[in-house]
């Protein structure tokens, strides 16, 4: 079975203005200090993976289409590869 | 049309009862969204002489038209009533994130008329509007409402949130409405309509898609501007003490065209409060309650409020729905205040209100004030201005220990500050003569205290100094809603580029003299009504007048506009909107009984005396003369601001009502 998808953000175009937040029916998105720029900005991510049903209002909503959609199975790989 | 819902929600707090009403499309295209919208549904729904405390006025919530359809730097929401402190037009604008909940809720705007039976919270969200008792929440301070409503709905998609604090409860007439932790629709009396109406919050949790006709245009438009605000970073030796070179840069003698752009650079670092010391140095702060200058609050005390100061409390920056600048912050003053877990950077007018005009040199007195305005509702800016108004009284004799309860109060002098807020707030002892503003309490006290308040038509100004800028003196003396920083000036004209597309609003892409701006003459009034036009389409349109401070050479407004909504007009059309906007919001306080006369800002604000040391020695402002020209250049009489029949008759709107107002007398 094909593992769902979800939203993968490209933080080196995100603004972090929000906007994904309130798109998210089910609010599986929250901001955290990823510390990834000088300013101590606070991005958006993925807090609730397990409510979230791949439907991608929030990539819709991204003004500047920094929201990908990814297998689920692919974020994990990720997140171990940055760890 | 695209971008708007197509519908808003009327609400009876006394019947309990829900209406939706579908709007017209002529109504989207006169009058655009946001503060149009709102002047277009009140100036009917609230009958003439109504009690802005009682059941008859309407409270109204409204979007903008760009939010949520992919615009950046368009999430502001707005409110609008007959203000108790004017006693005409009342409108307050906030950022955070309650915009676009209103338009996924389904509607463009949430009124309310009458007053509740009981405390109340309005709710919406999948099932439709619903009203609850407000129960224990009423008489929380506004943030920890919030925290309250929100963890009941922890685990889910989180609503957005307005709420009141206790100042509102009180009808303290200086209370504002709260939104995300302390973000405040703040002006015009607002808390204590929504206090008067026992409506303790608002909770909008919708799911609705906010149609836009050409998301994929939008989205090039955002990230064009995106692209550019990204690349706007002040480098690292830049520090705050260097501020005060770009206030005297800001405030010579020739005025330089510069491309706003670069301001995105330094709210991105600072946010407001950059113009601490910038402010300090070239006037535009105003002190010791505008009868002061910097050479009584010289660098040894402005220097403490060194912006680099407070930034380095910011635990993350804070940025509203949709906004790539970020000027915000949340900062870590626990510290100071044990127990405070969250609390917003102070702002710039908050910083000058508790600071250079009281001659305050304490931060940790302002983080105090800020604190206790955000949690109880209180304005800040008109706070701060009853403040420095009561220690004038003080220092004069007008006021004594008698009257303040044993509070000595004297410039600079935070600790008692800190307390006659904190009266203020609880509306005890003395701080209950000033929770209604300089106005009333100047009514209340008498004995000559009237020559120390310094309000527009009943509202205090915000922290910048007409003598440096008469434009600004203008929004203060002109505007319906007096007494506001956010109108228009000739700071924000100059970026602006408004001019390009719009032949009747002058070019300002030269070096001029100064001294022109201290001239009464059609270009500055022009200057004057073409700022005022844009900042209209800006707030029917939901944006941030920081986004127009980059110039909409950059933030495309009217290119947005055309692209959300599918209908592709001229610049010249919305700017047409706007008049027909500031018609109204202007008529209204007619049909109110208000002569617009009488809310030109005092004598003091326009130099007369003129001051003795500072940047700003000797200036005088010929406001009366500037006024009349502005109120000519709207196409309103230019003896009595009323608007002109033809005029009325060229934007569709209704017959002058039958008062007849004052007239202004012009040297």
């Amino acid at each position: 079975m094909a593992s769902k998808k979800v939203p993968s953000f490209e933080y080196a175009l995100c603004m972090a203005c929000g906007s994904c937040l309130p798109a998210c029916p089910f609010g599986c998105l929250s901001l955290s200090k990823q510390g990834l720029d000088r300013y101590r900005t606070a991005f958006p991510r993925l807090d609730r993976p397990e409510s979230c049903t791949g439907c991608a209002l929030c990539a819709k909503a991204c003004p500047v289409d920094c929201i990908g959609l990814v297998a689920a199975s692919d974020l994990v790989e990720r997140k171990k590869e940055n760890s | 049309m695209k971008a708007c819902m197509g519908k808003i929600l009327r609400v009876d707090l006394e019947k309990r009862s829900f209406e939706e009403e579908i709007i017209p499309e002529e109504t989207w295209l006169g009058y655009l969204g946001g503060v149009g919208l709102a002047a277009s549904l009140l100036y009917d729904a609230i009958p003439a002489g109504a009690d802005p405390l009682g059941p008859d006025n309407v409270l109204c919530f409204s979007s903008g038209l760009l939010t949520g359809t992919g615009a950046v730097m368009a999430g502001r929401w707005m409110v609008a009533c007959k203000s108790p402190l004017t006693g005409g037009w009342g409108d307050a604008n906030c950022g955070g994130n309650l915009s676009p909940a209103i338009k996924q809720c389904g509607w463009d705007a949430i009124l309310f008329r009458g007053i509740a039976s009981e405390p109340l919270v309005f709710i919406a969200d999948a099932k439709g509007p619903g009203l609850e008792a407000a129960g224990e929440l009423w008489g929380m301070d506004a943030i920890a409402t919030e925290e309250a409503i929100l963890s009941r709905h922890a685990g889910g998609k989180l609503p957005a949130v307005a709420a009141i604090g206790p100042a509102a409860e009180r009808l303290s007439l200086i209370s504002g409405i709260s939104n995300d932790l302390g973000r405040y629709a703040a002006r015009s009396g607002v808390g204590a309509v929504m206090g008067s109406k026992r409506l303790k919050a608002l909770v909008l949790k919708g799911n609705r898609p906010i149609p836009c006709a050409d998301p994929a245009a939008v989205k090039a438009l955002s990230k064009a501007y995106s692209d550019k605000v990204r690349r706007q970073n002040l480098p690292g030796l830049m520090k705050g003490r260097f501020l005060p070179v770009l206030g005297k840069i800001m405030g010579g003698k020739q005025v330089l065209p510069l491309d706003g752009i670069m301001s995105a650079g330094i709210m991105k670092r600072w946010g407001t409060i950059y113009n601490n010391l910038a402010g300090a140095v070239n006037g535009d702060s105003p002190m010791r309650n505008w009868g002061g200058s910097v050479a009584e609050f010289g660098a040894r005390h402005y220097g403490k409020l060194d912006p680099d100061r407070i930034v380095k409390r910011e635990t993350r920056k804070y940025h509203c729905y949709s906004c790539v600048i970020g000027c915000g912050g949340v900062v870590d003053v626990s510290d100071i205040m044990p127990g405070i877990s969250h609390s917003h950077k102070p702002e710039y007018e908050t910083a000058c209100t508790f600071g250079a005009l009281c001659m305050n040199d304490d931060l940790e007195t302002i983080y105090r004030c800020n604190e206790i305005c955000n949690r109880s509702g209180l304005d800040t800016i008109s706070a701060g201005g009853t403040m420095a108004f009561a220690i004038e009284c003080f220092e004069n004799g007008i006021l004594t220990k008698a009257d303040t309860g044993g509070l000595e109060l004297r410039w600079g002098d935070g600790k008692a500050m800190v307390a006659l807020l904190e009266l203020m707030a609880a509306r005890k002892g003395l701080g209950d003569l000033l929770a209604d503003g300089v106005k009333k309490a100047a009514e209340r006290i008498g004995r000559g205290s009237e020559r120390y308040a310094m309000h527009a038509g009943g509202q205090e100004p915000g922290m910048h100094d007409a003598r440096l800028d008469p434009m600004m003196g203008v929004s203060f003396s002109a505007d319906p809603t007096p007494g506001r920083h956010t109108i228009s000036a000739s700071v924000y004209y100059n970026v602006s580029h408004v001019w390009e597309g719009v032949p009747w609003a002058p070019k300002s892409t030269k070096i001029y003299p100064k001294g022109e701006e201290y001239e009464a003459t059609e270009r500055e009034a022009d200057k004057s009504v073409a700022g005022t036009c844009l900042k209209q389409v800006l707030d029917a349109a939901g944006g941030c007048l920081f986004a127009v401070a980059t110039g909409t050479q950059h933030w495309r407004i009217f290119d947005y506009l055309d692209a959300a909504t599918g209908v592709k007009r001229s610049r010249e059309d919305y700017m047409d909107a706007a008049r027909r906007i500031q018609t109204l919001r202007q008529l209204f306080n007619v049909k109110q009984g208000l002569s617009p006369r009488d809310s030109i800002m005092p004598q003091r604000m326009a130099g007369e005396p003129p001051l003795e040391t500072g940047p700003l020695a000797g200036i005088r402002v010929p406001i009366k003369a500037m006024v009349s020209n502005y109120w000519r250049r709207f196409g309103w009489d230019p003896e009595t601001g009323v608007p002109l029949p033809e005029t009325l008759a060229a934007y569709g709107l209704p017959p002058r009502p039958a008062f007849q107002a004052a007239k202004l007398e012009v040297e």
